[in-house]
């Protein structure tokens, strides 16, 4: 499970909040925001960007808790905060799953936390070249983000019943 | 075959723009690529690639301008980076030129990883 060293940072101040559903053209307006607000750190905003974009989209794609759009599109709910510590951002994510999923992407933090990059690498182009594609994506999110950031995914799981759990994904992107 | 063009617009900037065009024998992409349904928005332009390399056979020059890309579009590039593969090994001319800001070493490495999983080579080209 998680260990707490991030969650003891989190006094600093809160730039971002939000929970429903995740719409790509809100998802957009909060990635573009979050990237252009100022002019310091440009680099760790631009990771930061893109594993916003990332991971809002696997809430987006994966949420068990979804709105419908004109009875085709499925449109996942879910929660994300984003807080501005002193020497880095810390992006988290939070959406309703399978009981028996959350065990699968525990498994796969362990996983991405496991590799080194050189590693992650390789199990990026294995898992990228080997996914089924269309609907599915490329299944390499998890690790663009530990690749981005060059640290660890903190995760922890909230059980909801006996078949579904809360997800809650947390990383550190520096700012230096 | 037709010619495809798509624009963009300020409001929906995870589309990209796209100009494939038959006649010069070039394709285009531009701009952001974080689209839901990616393989839906893809999938013409894969199809469109394949039709060219399998009736038109001629020189294909490709230009990406993507200054970001989401992993699912990644999936869909590799696709075509892949038929491309297939089209020059098959003796057709292809060309495949990425543009990228300097400032951005993260696309340099995807760029590579491309190349490692396709086998088509890709010309690094810093935007003006």
């Amino acid at each position: 499970m998680t260990d707490t060293n991030i969650v003891s940072f989190m006094t600093n101040k809160t730039i971002l909040s939000y929970k429903g559903p995740f719409y790509i053209e809100l998802i957009s307006v909060f990635g573009t925001n979050i990237r252009n607000f100022n002019d310091a750190y440009s680099n760790a905003r631009k990771k930061l960007f893109k594993i916003f974009i990332e991971l809002s989209q696997n809430v987006s794609n994966y949420s068990e808790n979804y709105h419908m759009v004109n009875n085709v599109q499925r449109i996942g709910v879910g929660e994300l905060t984003l807080k501005d510590l002193e020497k880095a951002y810390l992006f988290t994510t939070k959406n309703q799953v399978k009981k028996t999923d959350a065990e699968i992407l525990a498994e796969r933090c362990e996983i991405v936390n496991a590799s080194d990059q050189l590693k992650l690498r390789e199990l990026k182009r294995e898992q990228r070249l080997n996914s089924p594609g269309e609907k599915f994506g490329a299944r390499i999110g998890l690790i663009q983000a530990v690749m981005l950031s060059n640290n660890t995914l903190e995760y922890h799981i909230e059980k909801i019943n006996e078949d579904f759990s809360y997800f809650s994904l947390t990383v550190k992107i520096d700012k230096y | 075959m037709e010619n495809i063009t798509l624009t963009s617009s300020p409001t929906t900037p995870y589309f990209p723009e796209v100009n494939f065009n038959v006649e010069k024998g070039t394709c285009e992409i531009k701009g952001e690529s974080y689209m839901e349904e990616t393989y839906k928005f893809y999938l013409p332009l894969i199809n469109w690639i394949k039709d060219y390399t399998k009736k038109i056979k001629k020189p294909l020059e490709v230009n990406v301008k993507l200054i970001y890309l989401n992993t699912s579009s990644t999936k869909c590039v590799l696709d075509i980076l892949e038929i491309l593969k297939d089209f020059e090994d098959d003796g057709g001319t292809v060309k495949v030129n990425w543009y990228y800001d300097k400032s951005d070493p993260d696309m340099v490495d995807e760029v590579e990883d491309f190349e490692a999983e396709s086998g088509m080579k890709i010309e690094l080209i810093e935007f003006e």
